[in-house]
């Protein structure tokens, strides 16, 4: 492994000479750009870091989780989820599946501590929450597929104090107030790793605005790190460390 | 219509994924799988960027009896940025698609199965200018219906021969002619009026047997509305737009001691009626529109071309879990139309030809029976004789890592 990425990088480092050097300000300047054009989407994509959108492990009932990076740190959403389960896989006739609700809600600390002793910002709010059902069914001893929908929301508002605002690309920036608002359809799969330990793999899909992304999730008894693309997001990876307990 | 025929195909193929029997014990059988791509590119032209695709299929197959079936499938694909072949489309373009199909599956005896579906297909298209999903130039909705039959002539050998009947209905509601707005520039009324909406038609023909497979496939796209521009810039208001494809493919898939071998060979020839008017500048004029170097051009048989295309995948099954791949693929197409030097004049005695190389080389790690993880590296190489790169790259080199992870079941 190690000697592949060494040769890759050998391979990579060669072919440089035939390439166009990076303009890694003009890619910063575009990703600035898409975040004032839309806030509420760039600051959607972490909310959807925290939520909890995968069932019960089997045998479950209740679970609490809070997203620890890149949500509580560095970006200072104080969250909690939590999941219930409805039903178990089963219990009330073979084959009916595992119905789960879902929720959660952050708040934005480090915004209202800004507000509050900043001489520029004069009022900040970042808050959202989640809702939903997750609904899971085994179609093998080892594979358990998933299918939920759940209900996001999100305000973002930031003012900036009258003769404070800042200068963007030559136009003053007064203030943004913006939200987010959709209906997601979930899709899933999940597969075990070792004994309580799984990995799964969903699809989200906001009906209304078109937003999607994928999780890839590895998770344990407390911790779960996840890999999660927003392909149409500004910053496509996130990588997730959520602490979770189930009871 | 490049699009639409990929996407009919890769929708057929889908299909063909799912035509596992469903398992006697069960009346109900799931059917999920997902790959997601994600990768860096960095290309001789321009600057770095990152893009993926993720591939969803849903599907659910209910057996009433063990020769009555019914098959759902919901299909949902997302291909970002990416190194494109030549005359496709931008690197920075997307696409996205919501594709439902409906089957039921009737067994008549051992050896026939007769499929009759319907299917509804949503397509959105996106540049690298972010506008709106729902304000896509080329977002297009199908509906439709297909009637497939298999014929089983060898159960011991996986031997199977499939043939398959497609009548679509499509549609582009954002669409509009680029020549037409050129045309009627004070015109403030809607020019777009369905012009690029179709009737298509297929026909294929695809025979399996052991570990080798192939097929026919003919497409026709019976355009509605576009009609064919004549050599003096003016639409024939008699001649409406048709597109004939005809495409071949062979290959197999073979495992041989560490080696797990699928290469794969495909020839797609294009035939379309649709001319094209070559303006230089808004408002050019040309006294003789056949030359190339004329301010306006009039290049017949702009459409038409011949494509060949292989790919050779290689897999070394180092251990159960561990392998190391590598991978070529070519496509090389010739055009009946002329190849563009740099100043946009075209040699007509010179035909436009594109090639398109891409190595891979890759590790794959195989997590259980259902899924899998794919670190891999690819050198792009594209060139033509078409020197006219103004709006789209033709020759270039690109550098692309990512890691690919599928999840099936």
């Amino acid at each position: 492994m190690k000697r592949l990425i060494l040769t890759l990088t050998a391979v990579m480092c060669l072919n440089g000479v035939t390439f166009a050097a990076i303009d890694w300000e003009s890619k910063g300047m575009q990703m600035v750009g898409e975040i004032v054009a839309n806030p509420a989407a760039f600051f959607y994509d972490f909310q959807q870091d925290l939520e909890g959108t995968v069932p019960l492990p089997p045998g479950k009932s209740l679970g609490f989780q809070t997203g620890l990076f890149p949500t509580l740190l560095p970006l200072g959403y104080a969250n909690v989820s939590a999941k219930y389960r409805l039903h178990g896989e089963g219990r009330l006739a073979p084959g009916v599946p595992q119905v789960d609700f879902i929720g959660g809600y952050w708040n934005m600390v480090w915004a209202k501590l800004a507000a509050n002793q900043s001489d520029t910002i004069d009022d900040a709010r970042f808050n959202g929450y989640y809702l939903g059902a997750v609904v899971s069914s085994s179609v093998s001893p080892r594979i358990r597929t998933f299918w939920g929908y759940k209900r996001s929301a999100l305000a973002a508002r930031l003012g900036f104090k009258q003769g404070k605002e800042p200068d963007f690309m030559g136009t003053r920036v007064n203030s943004f107030d913006s939200g987010f608002k959709d209906d997601f359809f979930i899709a899933g799969i999940e597969s075990p790793r070792s004994i309580d330990k799984f990995w799964s793999m969903q699809l989200n899909y906001g009906i209304k605005t078109q937003t999607f992304s994928t999780k890839l999730s590895w998770y344990g008894k407390v911790f779960e790190l996840g890999l999660n693309i927003y392909p149409e997001g500004v910053l496509v990876i996130h990588p997730v460390w959520n602490l979770h307990l189930n009871f | 219509m490049k699009k639409i025929i990929l996407g009919l195909l890769m929708l057929a193929a889908g299909t063909d994924a799912c035509a596992a029997v469903a398992e006697d014990s069960k009346i109900f059988t799931p059917y999920f799988d997902m790959t997601l791509l994600e990768a860096a590119y960095m290309p001789s032209v321009g600057n770095i960027f990152s893009g993926g695709n993720i591939n969803t299929q849903v599907g659910l197959l209910t057996k009433i009896t063990p020769d009555n079936q019914l098959f759902g499938l919901y299909t949902f694909n997302y291909y970002g940025p990416a190194f494109q072949p030549q005359d496709s489309k931008q690197f920075t373009d997307r696409s996205m698609s919501h594709g439902f199909n409906f089957e039921y599956r009737r067994g008549l005896g051992e050896k026939f199965k007769v499929r009759p579906s319907v299917s509804l297909m949503t397509d959105y298209a996106r540049t690298g200018a972010n506008e709106a999903w729902k304000n896509g130039l080329y977002n297009m909705n199908s509906v439709g219906g297909q009637l497939a039959v298999d014929y089983n002539f060898d159960p011991d050998k996986n031997g199977f021969v499939t043939a398959v009947f497609i009548l679509k209905k499509v549609e582009f509601p954002n669409y509009t002619d680029l020549l037409r707005e050129f045309q009627q520039a004070g015109n403030t009324s809607e020019t777009s009026g369905g012009l690029q909406d179709q009737s298509l038609t297929q026909f294929s023909l695809r025979p399996n047997w052991n570990k080798f497979f192939g097929g026919f496939t003919y497409t026709l796209q019976d355009y509605k509305n576009q009609q064919v521009v004549k050599n003096t810039g003016v639409y024939d208001v008699d001649t409406k737009q048709k597109d004939r494809t005809m495409a071949l493919n062979l290959g197999f898939h073979h495992t041989l001691w560490i080696f797990e071998l699928f290469p794969a060979l495909s020839y797609t020839m294009h035939v379309s009626n649709q001319n094209f008017m070559r303006y230089k500048y808004l408002g050019a004029t040309a006294a003789d529109p056949s030359l190339g170097t004329a301010d306006v051009t009039f290049v017949p048989k702009n459409y038409d071309y011949n494509d060949l295309s292989f790919s050779v995948p290689l897999d070394l099954n180092i251990t159960g879990k561990w392998a190391v791949g590598g991978s070529i693929n070519v496509t090389s197409r010739t055009y009946k139309r002329g190849a563009r030097d740099a100043k946009n004049d075209y040699n007509f005695s010179k035909k436009q030809k594109n090639l398109m190389t891409t190595l891979t080389g890759s590790i794959r790690k195989r997590m259980n029976e259902a899924a899998m993880v794919r670190l891999f590296y690819s050198l792009t190489v594209a060139s033509s004789n078409n020197k006219f790169e103004q709006y789209m790259p033709y020759n270039y080199t690109g550098n692309s890592i990512g890691v690919a992870y599928q999840l099936s079941y």
